[in-house]
């Protein structure tokens, strides 16, 4: 009910393009060694980081607006969980909008709704994040009732029974999302025996039996002051922030008392195929992907510049964005598929990379053979000025995205846990700049030619080739 | 759910010649030329910053609220400006256009301007060219038309203003209008009509029966989307009668975002003064024949428009959605430019709320509004209750819609009016500034995005002149008492009730029984209970 279950599957774009703002002046032909005395004047606001005794991160760009969000990004998701307890992260999430030892639940809502704030959570498979969007001067009230439910929700049991419904009903709901089950099953193929392949919601069967106690010990076993940044964006003060953050999170450790600590474990990546007939469906819903690169990996720049070629098509839309991919133009002409998005999705020490697709059940070998005719180009033959306007694109993306509160809060969250640093706009732009088609070839061959796939179709799959033909188009000129 | 997943094959068992390949991930040796930094940058972990990175000067905080300049060009088309943060900036074009205007032409004229907008034009060639040079300075472009307003507006890197301004005045004052693009504009068009209908929310459909109700016949009252028999009675030359009448500079402003006013006054010259429109170098369009300008005030006449439409097919699919039924219960509100009753009636729209029954999200979605406390937190069988209210320079109609399944139709209509009459009811002094509250943030929240603080300039300026700041409309707010709530809700209920309806209609009630049901207000609808009505 209080979730906004984020996931892969929404994310498609987003990935592509979660940076930053802007700079003034162009960077293209400086050299990486220039003297440092150089200067680049930009027209947004700095990030400013603090670290607080018990290991939070604070971290802010101050607009000066009259609105501000402002949120805790926690480096904690179900990917932290084990077949038996695969579902509690989300739980939790759940369980924040119940009620704390200080306010009812009826409370907590008059109070957020009084203030015309928003109060919002969700999680993914390895980030939780609780957020409130409100008018600046609130911005202090929000950070206390956000500390407030996330460490003292009273976890009633009462109200866990209430939830588990309310749980199972929501799961419905995504399996009536057929992008979000596609990338379930792709993370559960590619990602088989680890926890990566595990659901943010997790089976029936847990979520009928999970109980406080699981709870207590997922906050107990995750909730830790280095695994957390306090991210705020819009109308904030970063000095009165850092000092109430210090207050209202006092109480969080740095240490794992009685419980383990959790470890990473590697994610291995297995290509493989997995396929669901259902011929009553009007389309094949699918997702074709190879392993890509974790977060803080160079080549996820390459590889986006790479998504960006790719592009995406819709026939609702027309031409649309299209105009610039030579795969959406043939996919438009040959009428090989309803849609398609490209996607690179990252985690810590791994990525899928790939294209989702709705396509007609008797244009879906077409279109298969289609797409990796086209990875195998970008493999081999791709243009320099593919690669210059593909740049451009991503660059565009990246920056019209920052635009309001909330994707910049969310922006300086993601990239604290994942880069342990706010990567400035104008470093971001010179990496993109720097991208060579030689580079996108690189990662190319490196990442897709001749790898093995991870492959999800569901609906009238009949036509659909089997893994040996299009695992062999990976390499091949077989067309 | 788990079952499904244990039939994933793992392929690897079946094929071993298949294994996993070695990867050499981290030794990308590089031997790149092209550029001098790539072969450094991409070994470079992205957590670390690249060394001897020139030092960012980053601007000081500092509020937003400036004034909006504005500028009237000798040819009567005005400029409008605001600086503001971030290297990208928003500009583009609003026409006093619109389907209200269609009145002395094919109604869906305008529809088709929207689906033919940056198109070929005298100097650029194709669509793909437009874009090719739009992406050179990392710009989109999108053309958007309502009822009253057509704007054509691109987002672009700053340094690519000129550029911007330079295919939003060719969009605008010399589209070619081929044959082929007319062609493509009308299968567009039929297919986003047969989508429409097929839309589990019904959302356009409904707001052309609403407007229908409340202006029947008369400027807002047009149809806005293309009627299916019209697709094939506009041509070229009807098009280009219509904006030769339309979309002269007197009813255009031209705003911008993130910009420079005087430069952005000296390029709007450029292109819009000393650029002449096609209508005027063109013979065979100043051949032409004007159409008689449309200025009549809009007459809200209320009424009812309905539709049966099968729609037990629409929902069909994953969504496990019930078969629906919507109506819309319209009163005459007033225009945007009235501020002592439009201000309230946005309160009034606030403290109604309402929203979707399974809509997700956190506290601060109004789930405290009255469509919710009294109306779909009690009646579970309901679907959606959301008020809305569309205001426009001369008029307005608010008006909460709903929608059940169709069997319970007449109920669903008694439950939305007598939450209408409940708005003269008394109000709690929390619930006024609950609503009051929740306005100013969600006007203060929209306006953090460019986009949206370009299409506040644009339109106000196009309707007074001037944009009034967001701390007028804060203040404004803040003055809203109980008794003007009471003032423009018991005006609203005694206007004549507008009444649209979707769906299998058979249960639906006559609009006299609603108009009565409003007068003699302790009476209700249906008290009578009968088993044959």
């Amino acid at each position: 009910m209080s979730s906004t279950i984020l996931r892969n599957a929404p994310r498609l774009v987003q990935t592509l393009s979660k940076n930053n703002q802007s700079l003034r002046f162009g960077l293209k032909n400086r050299k990486i060694s220039a003297i440092p005395t150089r200067e680049i004047l930009v027209n947004y606001p700095e990030t400013r980081v603090t670290e607080l005794s018990n290991g939070i991160r604070v971290a802010t760009e101050n607009s000066g607006l009259k609105t501000a969000t402002i949120g805790v990004w926690i480096d904690a998701g179900s990917r932290y969980e084990t077949p038996e307890t695969n579902g509690v992260a989300h739980y939790l999430e759940h369980m924040a909008f119940k009620g704390t030892n200080k306010r009812s639940q009826t409370d907590l809502e008059l109070e957020v709704e009084n203030m015309g704030a928003h109060l919002n959570a969700y999680t993914s498979r390895e980030q939780t994040v609780y957020y409130a969007k409100c008018l600046s001067k609130d911005a202090p009230h929000a950070l206390e009732i956000i500390s407030d439910i996330l460490q003292n929700s009273k976890l009633g049991e009462a109200e866990i029974e209430r939830e588990r419904s309310v749980i199972l009903r929501e799961m419905q709901e995504v399996e009536s999302n057929m992008q979000e089950v596609v990338f379930d099953h792709l993370h559960a193929t590619a990602y088989q025996g680890t926890p990566l392949g595990m659901t943010i919601l997790g089976p029936t069967e847990n979520i009928k039996k999970i109980n406080r106690q699981d709870l207590l010990n997922y906050i107990e076993g995750n909730y830790k002051g280095p695994r957390m940044v306090i991210a705020g964006a819009g109308g904030v003060d970063h000095d009165e922030l850092v000092k109430l953050a210090e207050k209202y999170f006092a109480n969080v450790k740095v240490t794992y008392d009685g419980v383990k600590i959790p470890e990473l474990t590697n994610c291995r990546f297995t290509g493989s195929d997995f396929r669901i007939r259902d011929d009553d469906m009007p389309f094949v819903y699918g997702a074709f992907a190879v392993e890509g690169a974790g977060w803080d990996n160079p080549d996820n720049i390459p590889l986006m510049v790479a998504n960006t070629i790719l592009g995406s098509y819709d026939r609702a839309q027309g031409g649309g964005n299209s105009v610039t991919s030579r795969f959406a133009q043939h996919a438009a002409e040959e009428n090989l598929c309803a849609s398609y998005q490209s996607f690179n999705t990252c985690y810590k020490d791994t990525g899928l990379w790939g294209v989702y697709f709705v396509a007609d059940r008797l244009k879906v070998n077409d279109f298969t053979m289609e797409m990796c005719k086209n990875f195998d180009l970008l493999a081999t033959a791709v243009s320099e000025s593919d690669v210059t306007r593909a740049k451009n694109m991503l660059k565009t993306n990246m920056l019209l995205q920052l635009d309001g509160t909330t994707p910049i809060c969310e922006d300086i969250g993601r990239q604290m846990l994942c880069y342990g640093r706010r990567i400035p706009i104008a470093e971001m732009e010179e990496r993109i700049n720097s991208v060579t088609a030689s580079d996108v070839k690189k990662v190319m061959q490196t990442y897709v030619y001749d790898q093995d796939p991870a492959v999800v179709a569901i609906g009238p799959v009949e036509a659909l080739a089997d893994y040996p033909t299009y695992r062999a188009w990976m390499a091949f000129w077989r067309f | 759910m788990t079952k499904l997943l244990q039939r994933g094959c793992l392929f690897f068992q079946k094929y071993p010649y298949f294994r996993q390949p070695i990867r050499f991930k981290n030794s990308v040796s590089s031997d790149s030329s092209a550029s001098e930094n790539s072969g450094t940058l991409n070994k470079l972990k992205l957590s670390e910053p690249i060394p001897d990175f020139p030092k960012i000067i980053y601007p000081p905080a500092r509020d937003e609220a400036n004034e909006t300049k504005v500028t009237t060009l000798e040819n009567g088309l005005r400029v409008a400006s605001q600086p503001r943060f971030g290297q990208f900036c928003t500009v583009g074009v609003i026409i006093n256009s619109g389907s209200r205007y269609e009145s002395n032409i094919h109604s869906g004229v305008s529809h088709f301007l929207e689906k033919l907008s940056f198109q070929s034009t005298a100097s650029y060639g194709s669509r793909e060219a437009i874009w090719r040079d739009l992406e050179k300075h990392g710009g989109i472009c999108d053309c958007q038309g309502s009822r009253d307003t057509l704007i054509y507006a691109a987002s672009i890197d700053s340094r690519g203003l000129d550029a911007a301004l330079k295919i939003i005045s060719e969009a605008v004052y010399s589209p070619n209008i081929l044959d082929n693009e007319l062609e493509a504009a009308r299968q567009t068009i039929q297919f986003e009509l047969q989508d429409h209908a097929m839309r589990p929310d019904q959302e356009q459909t409904l707001l052309e029966l609403i407007h229908k109700a409340a202006f029947d016949a008369n400027t807002l009252g047009l149809p806005r989307l293309c009627p299916p028999e019209n697709l094939d009675k506009i041509t070229k030359d009807v098009l280009m009668s219509y904006i030769k009448t339309y979309h002269t500079p007197d009813r255009i402003v031209l705003a911008g975002v993130g910009v420079d006013h005087d430069k952005f006054v000296d390029l709007a010259h450029k292109y819009f003064v000393d650029t002449k429109p096609v209508w005027e170098t063109d013979e065979h369009i100043i051949q032409l024949k004007k159409i008689e300008l449309d200025q009549s005030m809009a007459q809200y006449t209320g009424g009812l428009a309905t539709l049966n439409r099968d729609l037990s097919t629409v929902n069909q699919g994953f969504a496990d959605l019930p078969e629906l039924a919507h109506i819309v219960l319209g009163f005459e509100s007033c225009s945007h430019q009235l501020m002592e009753d439009f201000i309230p009636i946005c309160v009034l729209n606030m403290m109604m709320g309402g929203g979707g029954s399974f809509s997700a999200g956190g506290p601060g979605k109004g789930m405290y509004t009255r469509l919710y406390t009294n109306v779909l937190n009690r009646h579970h069988w309901m679907f959606n209750a959301t008020a809305y209210n569309h205001a426009y320079s001369d008029a307005g109609v608010f008006c909460i819609h709903a929608s059940s399944h169709p069997s319970q139709l007449r109920e669903l209509v008694n439950v939305i009016v007598n939450e209408s009459i409940g708005m003269t009811s008394r109000i709690s002094p929390t619930e006024l500034k609950r609503a009051k509250t929740q306005l100013q943030s969600m006007l203060l929240m929209n306006l953090e995005a460019r986009p949206v603080v370009f299409e506040d300039i644009a339109r106000q300026v196009l309707a007074n002149g001037h944009r009034r700041p967001p701390h007028f409309f804060i203040d404004a707010i803040n003055n809203v008492t109980e008794d003007d709530i009471f003032r423009v809700a018991d005006r609203m209920l005694k206007s004549k009730v507008s009444l649209a309806a979707l769906g299998n209609l058979k249960l639906l009630p006559s609009i006299k029984d609603v108009e009565s049901a409003l007068i003699n207000k302790d009476s209700g609808l249906f008290k009578r209970f009968s088993v044959f009505s």
